[in-house]
Order: C-alpha cells, then sequence, then structure tokens
C-alpha cells in the first residue's frame, strides 16, 4: 500500500515535471511566434496551449502504441508481420496521417533520416574494409556471444 | 373491471392473458383446420371438440380457466390481427364486461346480428345429436360458473358467437366449432332475450394506451434485388431505400436461424451466401472482421459510405454483386446499407493499391457476415463522429422497433441517397423544425466524416500489411474513437448496441457453443 502510495506519487510528480516543461517549451515557442506576429499571448493562452499539448501526447502515445500492436495483428495465413512492440517511424506516419502539412514534414524527415542511415552505412563500407571485416566479426562474436 | 374479476392475486391481467396468448397460438391452426373441413369432417370433429368441451367443463369451476378459454377463444380471433393492437388488460375487460367483443374483435357490431341468423341455419345444419350434446354443456357452463358472475358467462357466449362470426365471416359458412354451434344455438334464443350490446368502446376511447406490437411485414426480397439491379447499372448504389431499419428484414429472418452459414431462400442472397461457405480463411476472418466493423458501424456510417461509394463508383463486374449482398444486407438495416457502401467503396478502391480499409461503425450495428463477400474487400462506413454519436446512440434503440416496410423506390440521387436516412433521423431528435441549409451542412458533415472513417480504416488495414479491412481495424478505429476503451470493450458495444441476434454473430463466446478448450 505505501509503496503503490508512493510510486503513485512519483508518478504524479513526474507527470507535473513534464507538465511544466511542455508549459516552457510552449512559452517559448508562443514569445517567438509573438515576436513574428507582433501579437501578444496572455497566460491563459500559453497554460491552454500547454495543457492541450500535453493530453493529445498521452493520446498520441496510446494510439502509437495501438498501432504498433496492431501492425501484423492479422489472421491472414501470410503471417507477414508479427506484433511489434517498436514504435516505429510508419506507426507515427500512420498518426500523422490526417494533417497533410504534417505528414509531409514528417515523411521528408524520415526520408533524410534514411538517407543519412544508407550514407552511413556507404561510408562505412568505404571505410578500409579490413579493419570493417575486423569490427564486423568482432561485433558478431560479441552479438553472437551475447545471444 | 379487471381488477372485479382477478384470478389469483398473483397474477395479473397482463401475465394471465400472455400465459393465455402463448399457449393460444398452438391451438388456432386446429381451430382454423375445423373451420375449414366439411361438413362431413364437421361431424367427425364434433365428438372431439365435444371431449374437448367437456374436459374443459371440468376446468370450468375455476375461475381462472374460465377467463383462460374465453380469452384463449377472443385470443384465437384476435391472434388473427387484432391482437396487436390491444393492451391485455383491455382484452381482460372486454372479456369481463357484457358489452360484446364485436366492438373490439370486429368493428362493426352489426355484423354480429346478421351473421346471427347464419350460425342459426348453420347449427340447424348440423342437426346432428353431438350438437345438441354440446349445447347442454354449454347452457350447463353459465350457470355452474360462480354465481356472481352471469354476465362473464354471456360474455363468454357471445365471445365464441363473435369468434364464430369471425370464421363464418372469412370461410365457408360452417358450423365447424360445435362450441360454435353450440353458442349459437344457444345465443339465438339468448340474443333474443337479451341481446343489448352496449358499445363499451373503452379501449378507443383511450388510444394513448394502445401498445403496439411493432408490425413486422417481411421485406420482399426479390423486389429489393431487382431495384437494386435496376439502380445499380444506372446510379451507384440506391443504399437508402434499402437502408431500412434493423429492426426485421429478409435477412434477418435468414440471421435468426443463427447459423452463420445458412442458405437463405431469397435467391439473390443466394450468391453472397454461397461465397461464405466457399470459406477461405481470410474469408471467415473477414466475415468476422466485417462483423466487427459492422458492429461500429451507424446507420449514418453505412450512409456515408452509401454516398461515398456511389461517388466512386466504378463500373465493375463487382457492381452487380455488390448490390444483392449490399441489398440483403441493407434489409438488415443500416448496417446493410454499410455492408453495400462497403462494397461498392470496396469495388472502387481496388484501383487504390491499399485495399478499403474497414471503416469502424459505431456500435450500433454490425453488418452481418453473409452480406460480406469474401473476396471484396469490404469497406464499411466508418463510423459517425461524436458529433452525430447522439443521435447514432439512439438509432440502435430505435432501430429495433421500426417497421421494416420497404417504401415505394424512387430513383434518387445515391449521393445523396444515403445520408437522406440520417437527416431525417437528425430531424427527428432535434424535436424542432430544422432549417434546410443547416441539414444540408450536417449532410456535409457526415458526409466528410464518413470518409475520414473510411479512410482511416484504409489506413489501419494497409499499416498492417494487409489489403483487406478487418477486425483489428474497425476495433482500433472504435478505439481511437474512444467508444472502445480498457472498460469497454468491443462485445460490450456488440451487446449494447446491436440486436440480439447479431450478438451470436459476432461474439465468439456465443458461437462457440459452450465447447470447452480443453476438453474436461
Amino acid at each position: 500500500m505505501e509503496e503503490a502510495e508512493a510510486e503513485e506519487q512519483q508518478r504524479f510528480s513526474h507527470r507535473q515535471r513534464l507538465k511544466a516543461a511542455v508549459h516552457y517549451t510552449v512559452g517559448c515557442l508562443c514569445q517567438e511566434v509573438a515576436l513574428d506576429k507582433q501579437v501578444q499571448f496572455s497566460k491563459q493562452t500559453i497554460a491552454a496551449i500547454s495543457e492541450v499539448t500535453f493530453r493529445q501526447c498521452e493520446n498520441f502515445a496510446k494510439d502509437l502504441e495501438m498501432f504498433a500492436r496492431h501492425s501484423g495483428d492479422c489472421f491472414c495465413p501470410l503471417r507477414r508481420h508479427a506484433k511489434r512492440s517498436t514504435v516505429t517511424t510508419e506507426d507515427v506516419k500512420l498518426l500523422a496521417r490526417r494533417s497533410n502539412s504534417l505528414l509531409k514534414y514528417i515523411t521528408e524527415k524520415n526520408e533524410e533520416i534514411a538517407q543519412l542511415n544508407l550514407e552511413r552505412k556507404a561510408k562505412k563500407k568505404r571505410k578500409p574494409e579490413d579493419e570493417n571485416r575486423d569490427f564486423m566479426e568482432l561485433d558478431a562474436d560479441v552479438v553472437g556471444s551475447d545471444s | 373491471m379487471a381488477g372485479r374479476y382477478s384470478p389469483d392475486p398473483d397474477q395479473t391481467p397482463r401475465t394471465l392473458l400472455r400465459r393465455v396468448l402463448d399457449t393460444a397460438d398452438s391451438r388456432t391452426p386446429r381451430r382454423r383446420q375445423s373451420v375449414r373441413n366439411n361438413a362431413q369432417r364437421s361431424l367427425l370433429q364434433i365428438p372431439s371438440s365435444s371431449k374437448r368441451q367437456s374436459s374443459q367443463t371440468k376446468i370450468v369451476a375455476r375461475r381462472h380457466s374460465y377467463i383462460t378459454r374465453s380469452v384463449v377463444r377472443l385470443a384465437r380471433v384476435q391472434t388473427h390481427g387484432h391482437l396487436e393492437e390491444q393492451t391485455p388488460r383491455t382484452l381482460l375487460k372486454n372479456i369481463l364486461l357484457t358489452a360484446p367483443e364485436s366492438s373490439i374483435v370486429m368493428p362493426d357490431s352489426v355484423v354480429k346480428p346478421v351473421q346471427v341468423p347464419e350460425m342459426v341455419e348453420s347449427s340447424k345444419w348440423e342437426s346432428s345429436p353431438g350438437s345438441l350434446e354440446l349445447q347442454l354443456p354449454e347452457l350447463e357452463y353459465p350457470s355452474t360458473l360462480a354465481p356472481g358472475l352471469p354476465a362473464t358467462g354471456r360474455s363468454k357466449q357471445r365471445l365464441r358467437l363473435s369468434v364464430f362470426e369471425q370464421e363464418v365471416n372469412q370461410r365457408l359458412p360452417l358450423s365447424q366449432e360445435p362450441p360454435g354451434n353450440a353458442d349459437a344455438s344457444s345465443l339465438t334464443s339468448s340474443f333474443n332475450l337479451s341481446f343489448v350490446p352496449p358499445c363499451q368502446s373503452q379501449s378507443v376511447g383511450r388510444p394513448g394506451l394502445a401498445r403496439r406490437r411493432p408490425i413486422r411485414r417481411p421485406v420482399d426480397v426479390g423486389v429489393l434485388l431487382q431495384d437494386l439491379e435496376d439502380n445499380s447499372l444506372t446510379t451507384a448504389l440506391p443504399g437508402d431505400n434499402y437502408r431500412t431499419p434493423v429492426a426485421t428484414l429478409p435477412t434477418d429472418a435468414v440471421l435468426e436461424d443463427t447459423q452463420p452459414f445458412s442458405q437463405p431462400s431469397v435467391g439473390c442472397s443466394l450468391r453472397v451466401y454461397h461465397s461464405l461457405p466457399s470459406p477461405s480463411h481470410s474469408e471467415v476472418k473477414g466475415a468476422e472482421r466485417v462483423v466487427g466493423r459492422r458492429t461500429q458501424s451507424t446507420g449514418t456510417g453505412l450512409e456515408k459510405h452509401m454516398s461515398r461509394t456511389s461517388l466512386g463508383t466504378t463500373p465493375l463486374p463487382f457492381s452487380k454483386l455488390q448490390p444483392q449482398p449490399p441489398e440483403i444486407r441493407e434489409a438488415v438495416g443500416s448496417q446493410e446499407a454499410v455492408e453495400a457502401k462497403e462494397q461498392e467503396g470496396s469495388s472502387r478502391d481496388e484501383d487504390t493499391p491499399g485495399r478499403p480499409a474497414s471503416p469502424e461503425l459505431a456500435a450500433d450495428t454490425y453488418n452481418l457476415l453473409q452480406a460480406e463477400q469474401p473476396h471484396q474487400s469490404l469497406q464499411p462506413p466508418p463510423p459517425p463522429g461524436v458529433a452525430v454519436s447522439e443521435p447514432l446512440e439512439s438509432v440502435p434503440a430505435r432501430l429495433p422497433s421500426r417497421t421494416q416496410t420497404v417504401g415505394p423506390r424512387h430513383h434518387q440521387d445515391p449521393y445523396k441517397a444515403g445520408l437522406s436516412h440520417y437527416m431525417k433521423l437528425f430531424s427527428f431528435y432535434t424535436k424542432m423544425p430544422v432549417e434546410k441549409k443547416a441539414l444540408e451542412m450536417v449532410e456535409k458533415c457526415l458526409d466528410k466524416y464518413f470518409q475520414h472513417l473510411c479512410n482511416d480504416l484504409e489506413a489501419f488495414s494497409a499499416h498492417a500489411g494487409r489489403k483487406t479491412v478487418k477486425l483489428e481495424d474497425m476495433e482500433l478505429l472504435l478505439r481511437r474513437q474512444g467508444l472502445v476503451t480498457d472498460q469497454v470493450s468491443l462485445h460490450v458495444l456488440v451487446e449494447r448496441y446491436l440486436p440480439l441476434e447479431y450478438r451470436q454473430l459476432l461474439i465468439p463466446c456465443a458461437f462457440s457453443g459452450n465447447s470447452v478448450f480443453p476438453a474436461q
């Protein structure tokens, strides 16, 4: 009982800290916009925005988890996918599909990151392959021993 | 009045009448048959009926059995159609009153006197000793009654007279009913003496209390299908016409068979059902999925879907098949419409890379599995949004009570056809007149909403790497809408909002047949 209460309190304080962080960030963003557009933001506005953002983030988290679990959750005999326990960019894209601009932005970012990854892989390959091979073998051994 | 003659303290007139009605039904066919028989057979039946009567006289002494009997007579007559218009209380009242039942059973009391001579003739016609014998117990019957209820005996006899009159009216003037004959013979004299029918139209005087059972007429599926074919060729999908409320529909009758793959009598539906018995794994699952989707589909969802699909109709070969299954589905109610839309949408979306996601339907209507085409990715219309959740939630409550009538099938714009149903619902639930422009705006919003839902379903199924919308997609959509939560599961919504027949189809535990695995 006490543990549960302590945990509860800890969670609550954690939550408050998160909310505070969101509030601060929203305040900063609003300041930038105010400077840009020459409009004023009242405190209530910022508080409202931060509260809404926080709740929406909660929704997003739940949705992302649902999407991850949903992916591969099919009865089709193909069984191509397995239920994932990791949230991927696909899930995020599914989440953002409503707003076109956001979806486009995310897709672009995703492609950028993918490109970066490819480039890194290419760089790694271009590096002295011997070193890489040695490293890879070492890594493989390590991985093999771990698993 | 009913209190004057309450048989048992714990029995209300309602329960008594209910019991009587339940038992009376089983005897009506026999009675009918007896009426239809010739005079020759009437003689044969006289002994049987006399036996019946003699057995009945034994229980006559009991007050409630008397009521039962008279009620049975009344019920027999009224089961033919008038019963639904009266409450048990009024029925019993009428039995007890000295008033002739013609005020209730037969609208025109004038018929009775006319029928009397007929009955007299018929009784004479059957001048067999049996009838005479029957008369005696009949006459004795009222006398042996509780002394304080002479009127009831007379009313009982009059009941039979009215019953017999009805029979006579409808069929040959055969005095097949020895009790009727006895009644006639005995009543003629009594009529001469005391035939003064006070018109006590108490049941008519209080129409507000009349509780009607929903009059469920079976939809003429043949006409439905024919119309649908005609319409589908010209327009996308005349969904609205078929979007009759869930209540009773031909497929309902089939579904009540509680066999997922039962072959319906409807010819066209055979095609739909044939697809079912050709089970591919996905089909079965798809059906489940569809069902799941249906759960969430509300009427509005159907509407939207319909309009949407109608918009994007492509003259695919599916269109031929789709109208039929959608027809059938729609016959089931809004759910049907959803399916039809789904199929239309699916045909339309086949061009698109991803199969249409199953729009999640509000937990109001479940589309029937039967209507689902195995190979056509169903695209159940997405459930209506929260804005319409109110009318939608009341829709399932109302749907079962709606009569299933196939109205005149005027050719409407399929785009509008789907949503007009929801517009009517909307205008009903606002309880005040709605401006036409407002209705149009609501329609637009509904349309957008359903499109969104359909898109969502499509996205979900694509996300899962599938090309068909499945139950999981539907459930995900419902979950996103907040209809399915950790506290409220999909099955709860099914049980809460859909007619009970769908529960057996949609909830696996319900149709598992109490089979426990592993076998204990």
